[in-house]
C-alpha cells in the first residue's frame, strides 16, 4: 500500500514540477532559516556540564552599598563576584565536601622552544579543587593539593594548546616553565577541554576558550597578580596598598561550592545566611539580606548567556517558516483541487475517503522530508558562511563552536519538516478528501 | 472598473486567498521589524566616535625582566615610536577605546559625593594623548608634561588636573561653562577641568553614556601595558611594522606582544551586531523572494487552470485589457487585505519584541516601507500570470479538453 501511495505521490509530482519545486524550496528555506538560528541557540543554551550541573553552585553575598543595587536593572539580584575577605571566609569555613574560590589573570610565559615567540599567558588562579569539581580531563599528571594553595608551591597545570605549543604535545610533567618572574613546575596536562558556555567563569565571555594554565590560589597574593576579569568598588578603597585592595569592599573573585544534595544545599544557604549576618552585626553589608546559590542552569539565566539577539532570532525563524507553511498550503491546496477530476475517478472506482486523504498525505509528507533535507544542506552552508565571515581570530573559536551543526538539531529539524509538512498538508489533503465523485464525473 | 465579480468569485472558493493575504501579512511583520533593528544596528555601527580610528593601532607589551624601569622605559619606548617617520603622535594607555574593556569613575561637583554626579570613562595618557585620539578640544587647554603623574599601583592618588568630554560637563554642569571648575573625586580629592573635549566615545560602545569621556594625566603601571599610536593618514599598515621591529631591537626589560589596529579591534566589537544585520537582511530577502515565488506559483497555477473559463470570457466580449484588469485587480485586493492585516501583525510582534526584550518601540513610519515594498513585489509576482492570461485565444473557449 505504501508503495503505491509513493508512486502516486511521485506521479504527482512529476507532474507539475515547477510547483512541486517550488513547494520543496518554500519548506526548505524555512527549516534552513529554522536550523540555523537553532544550531547557535541551541550551543548557546546547552548545559555545559549536564551531569553535575544540580549539585555545583555559585555563592553569591550582596556586599552592595546601601544607596543603591549593585545592578539597576535588576535590584533584587546581589553581584556575582565575591570581596576578597568573604570569598576567604567561605573558602576556609570548609561548610561544603567541596568548594574553590579563583579568578582569572594572566603572566608573560617565555617558551624555551625555539620559534615560539612569547605570549601573555591567560592564568587562572585557583584553589586546588577546581579540577575534581568541574570534571576536568587530565592527559598527564594531576592537580594539586591543599598544601600547594598554602605554600604557595610553584605547579602549574596546563592545557592541552599550551603543552602543544611549549612543549610540543610531549608529556610534560616535571618539565618547568616561566611564567612572569616565577619558575613553575608541570604537575599536570589537561585533555583537550573546553566546556561552552565558560558557565565557571563569565565575565569576559561566555564563549571563551578557557585559561592557558593553571595555578595555585596562594600565587594570587603572593605575587599581586592582577585581576583579568572585571574589578568593581563601590567604596573607596581606604588606603594604596595591596593589602587594602583586599580588605575593601573591592568584589572580584568567583566562589563555587559542590553540594550533591538539596539538603546539602540548605544546610550552605543556612551557613551563608548566618555569616553574612554576622558580618551586618559587624557593620558592613548595609543592604537585605540577600545571599543567593545558583545552580549552573540558574546561573547561566543569571548571566544571560543567550543572547537577546538569539531569542528575537527564533521568534523571527518560526514566523519565516511560518510563512512558508502557508505559502505551501496554498499551493498545495491549488495542486490538488486541480487534480479533483483524477481523485473523484478514484473516489468512483472504490477509493475510500482514508484512501484519499492517505494518498495526498504520503504526497505531502515526501515533499516536507525532501524540502527538510535540503534545508539541512542549506543550514550547513548557511552556518559555514557565518563561520567565514565572522571567525576573526578574536572569536573564532567560539564561533566554530557555536555554529557546529549538532545531531539534536538535526533530529529535531528532520521532526520539525515532517510536523510541517503534516500540518501544511493536512488541511488540503482533508478537503480533496472530502470530493463527492458525481461532481468530477460529470464533467469528464 | 466592477469589482463585483472579483468578489463574487472570490467569496465562492475563499481559502487560495485568504492563504496569500495570511502569507503577506506574516511576511510584513517580519519584514518590518527586521528593517527596524537593521537599521537600529547599522546606526550604532556607523556612529562617529570622534576618534580617528583609521590611523590608530596599538602596541601591546609586557614586563619580562628586572631591566624594564617603569616610566623611564615606557618614555624611551615612546621616544622611539614618535620619531618614526610616519608617526604623527603616541602615548601610553590603560584601555582600549570601542574594546569593550576600560575603566570608569564617578566624580560629583560638591564634597562627600554630593551635588551632581559626572560617570566618565577614563583614559589614562600622556601629553600626547588628546592628539593621539584625534578627539577636539572646544574650551580650554590640553595638559602639558609637567602635571602627567605615574602613581604607585593600587594608589588611589588622582590627578590634579583632567580633560572632559562635553557630555560629562552637560551632566556636571548644565547651562554653564565646566572649564576651570573643581570637581571632587569619591575620596574627597579636587580635580580641576583643564579642557572640554568637543565630542569622543569611550570603551563601551553599547553604553547609553558611551559619549562620557575623560583624559587623565596619569602613566598607568600595570605589567601588561600599551602603547597607542597614531600614523600619518595611510600609513599605518606600515608603521605598524616598523613600530614592531624597531621596539624589538632594543631590550629594556619589556616585551612585545602584539600589534593591532584600532579598526580591527572596532569590527570585532561590532561583529554581533553586524551578524545580527546581515542576517535579517537575508532572513528579508529570502522572505520577499519566497513571497514573490508563492504569490507567482499560485497565480500562474490559477491561470492555468482557468484558460477555458478565461477564453470563454474572451469569447464573450471581455478585451485582453478587462482580463488583465480583473487578475491584478483581484491581486490587488487580497494584497491590501494581507497588507492591512500585516499591519497589525507588525505592530504586535514590535510590541512583543518592545516589551520582552527591551527593544526601543517600533517607529510607524517602517509601517509605510513595508506596505510599499510587499504591494510592489505582491503586483510584480502577480503581474506575468496575469498578461498569460489575457493572452488566452478565445477560441479556445470552443475546443473541448
Amino acid at each position: 500500500m505504501f508503495a503505491y501511495d509513493l508512486r502516486l505521490a511521485l506521479d504527482s509530482m512529476k507532474r507539475h514540477p515547477g510547483l512541486s519545486a517550488l513547494m520543496v524550496l518554500a519548506i526548505a528555506l524555512g527549516i534552513a532559516v529554522c536550523t540555523v538560528t537553532f544550531t547557535i541557540y541551541h550551543a548557546m543554551a546547552t548545559n555545559p556540564i549536564p551531569g553535575k550541573s544540580s549539585q555545583l553552585y555559585a555563592v553569591t553575598i550582596d556586599t552592595w552599598s546601601a544607596e543603591r543595587p549593585y545592578d539597576d536593572d535588576k535590584p533584587d539580584l546581589p553581584p556575582q563576584l565575591l570581596t576578597y575577605r568573604d570569598a576567604m571566609y567561605l573558602y576556609g569555613a570548609r561548610a561544603a565536601p567541596r568548594s574553590v574560590v579563583m579568578y582569572k589573570s594572566g603572566a608573560l610565559l617565555l617558551p624555551e622552544r625555539a620559534g615560539v615567540k612569547p605570549f601573555n599567558a591567560q592564568l587562572r588562579v585557583t584553589s586546588h579543587e577546581f579540577f575534581p569539581m568541574f570534571d576536568v580531563p587530565f592527559q598527564y599528571g594531576q592537580g594539586w593539593d591543599a598544601a600547594a594553595d598554602e605554600g604557595p608551591q610553584p605547579v602549574v597545570v596546563l592545557n592541552h594548546e599550551t603543552n602543544a605549543k611549549v612543549f610540543g604535545g610531549e608529556n610534560s610533567v616535571g618539565r618547568t616553565l616561566k611564567l612572569g618572574k616565577v619558575e613553575y613546575r608541570v604537575v599536570g596536562v589537561l585533555q583537550p577541554w573546553a566546556p561552552s558556555p565558560k558557565f565557571f567563569d563569565l565575565n569576559n565571555g561566555s564563549f571563551d576558550d578557557p585559561e592557558d594554565a593553571y595555578i595555585p590560589y596562594g600565587w594570587g597574593k603572593a605575587l599581586e597578580m592582577p585581576v583579568y576579569g572585571n574589578t568593581n568598588c563601590w567604596k573607596p578603597e581606604g588606603g594604596d596598598t595591596y593589602q587594602d585592595f583586599l580588605n575593601s569592599e573591592c568584589i572580584w573573585l568567583q566562589f563555587w561550592a559542590e553540594l550533591p544534595t538539596v539538603a546539602d544545599r540548605d544546610t550552605y544557604q543556612a551557613f551563608v545566611d548566618n555569616y553574612a549576618r554576622s558580618q551586618k552585626a559587624a557593620g558592613r553589608l548595609p543592604r537585605k539580606l540577600n545571599n543567593v546559590l545558583y545552580d549552573v542552569d540558574q546561573w547561566l539565566d543569571r548571566n544571560e548567556v543567550v543572547h537577546k539577539d538569539n531569542r528575537v532570532l527564533i521568534g523571527i525563524a518560526l514566523l519565516f517558516l511560518g510563512v512558508c507553511l502557508v505559502n505551501v498550503v496554498g499551493l498545495l491546496l491549488a495542486k490538488f483541487l486541480n487534480a479533483a477530476p483524477l481523485t473523484g475517478l478514484r473516489r468512483a472506482l472504490g477509493a475510500s475517503r482514508r484512501d484519499i486523504v492517505r494518498q495526498h498525505m504520503t504526497e505531502v509528507l515526501l515533499i516536507g522530508l525532501t524540502g527538510g533535507a535540503l534545508g539541512i544542506l542549506l543550514a550547513v552552508g548557511g552556518l559555514a558562511g557565518i563561520r567565514a565571515i565572522y571567525g576573526s581570530d578574536f572569536t573564532r573559536s567560539s564561533y566554530e563552536r557555536l555554529t557546529e551543526l549538532d545531531p539534536v538539531v538535526v533530529l529535531a529539524t528532520l521532526a520539525l519538516s515532517l510536523l510541517a509538512g503534516a500540518i501544511a498538508g493536512l488541511y488540503p489533503s482533508w478537503r480533496i478528501g472530502r470530493t463527492a465523485p458525481a461532481v468530477y464525473l460529470k464533467t469528464q | 472598473m466592477d469589482i463585483k465579480p472579483i468578489l463574487s468569485a472570490l467569496r465562492r472558493s475563499p481559502t487560495g486567498a485568504i492563504l496569500v493575504s495570511l502569507q503577506i501579512a506574516l511576511a510584513l511583520a517580519i519584514v518590518v521589524n527586521s528593517l527596524f533593528i537593521i537599521v537600529q544596528r547599522m546606526e550604532l555601527i556607523n556612529r562617529d566616535p570622534g576618534i580617528d580610528v583609521p590611523n590608530i593601532f596599538f602596541v601591546g607589551f609586557q614586563v619580562a625582566s628586572d631591566k624594564y624601569q617603569g616610566e623611564v622605559t615606557m618614555r624611551e619606548d615612546l621616544q622611539i615610536l614618535r620619531s618614526l617617520p610616519g608617526v604623527r603622535s603616541a602615548t601610553v594607555v590603560n584601555a582600549v577605546p570601542l574594546s569593550g574593556g576600560g575603566s570608569a569613575a564617578s566624580m560629583h561637583t560638591e564634597p562627600n559625593e554630593k551635588g551632581r554626579t559626572g560617570d566618565m570613562n577614563y583614559f589614562q595618557v600622556d601629553e600626547q594623548g588628546l592628539e593621539t585620539f584625534g578627539a577636539r578640544l572646544v574650551e580650554g587647554r590640553n595638559f602639558d608634561a609637567t602635571i602627567v603623574t605615574k602613581p604607585a599601583r593600587n594608589s588611589s592618588t588622582s590627578p590634579s588636573g583632567i580633560l572632559i568630554t562635553r557630555d560629562v560637563a552637560r551632566d556636571m554642569f548644565p547651562g554653564e561653562s565646566a572649564l576651570g571648575k573643581t570637581i571632587y573625586t569619591g575620596t574627597n580629592q579636587p580635580v580641576t577641568i583643564l579642557g572640554i573635549i568637543d565630542h569622543m566615545h569611550g570603551s563601551w560602545p553599547s553604553w547609553d553614556k558611551v559619549g562620557n569621556v575623560a583624559l587623565f594625566p596619569v602613566i598607568t603601571d600595570e605589567t601588561y601595558a600599551r602603547y597607542m599610536v597614531r600614523a600619518k593618514p595611510g600609513q599605518r599598515d606600515a608603521m605598524m611594522k616598523m613600530a614592531e621591529e624597531a621596539l624589538g631591537k632594543v631590550d629594556n626589560g619589556r616585551v612585545i606582544l602584539r600589534v593591532r589596529s584600532l579598526e580591527y579591534v572596532a569590527a570585532s566589537t561590532f561583529a554581533e551586531d553586524r551578524a545580527m544585520a546581515l542576517y535579517l537582511t537575508v532572513v528579508i530577502a529570502l522572505l520577499l523572494g519566497i513571497s514573490a515565488l508563492g504569490i507567482f506559483g499560485l497565480a500562474a497555477f490559477n491561470v492555468s487552470t482557468r484558460t477555458r473559463q478565461i477564453g470563454t470570457r474572451r469569447a464573450v466580449g471581455a478585451r485582453r485589457t478587462d482580463i488583465l484588469q480583473y487578475f491584478l485587480a483581484e491581486n490587488w485586493l487580497i494584497t491590501t487585505v494581507g497588507v492591512a492585516l500585516g499591519c497589525i501583525l507588525a505592530l504586535l510582534l514590535g510590541y512583543w519584541l518592545s516589551t520582552t526584550f527591551e527593544h526601543p518601540r517600533l517607529k510607524l513610519y517602517y509601517l509605510v516601507f513595508g506596505v510599499v515594498g510587499l504591494w510592489g513585489v505582491s503586483l510584480a509576482a502577480a503581474f506575468r500570470p496575469a498578461r498569460r492570461a489575457s493572452m488566452v485565444s478565445p477560441a479556445i473557449a470552443t475546443r473541448t479538453v
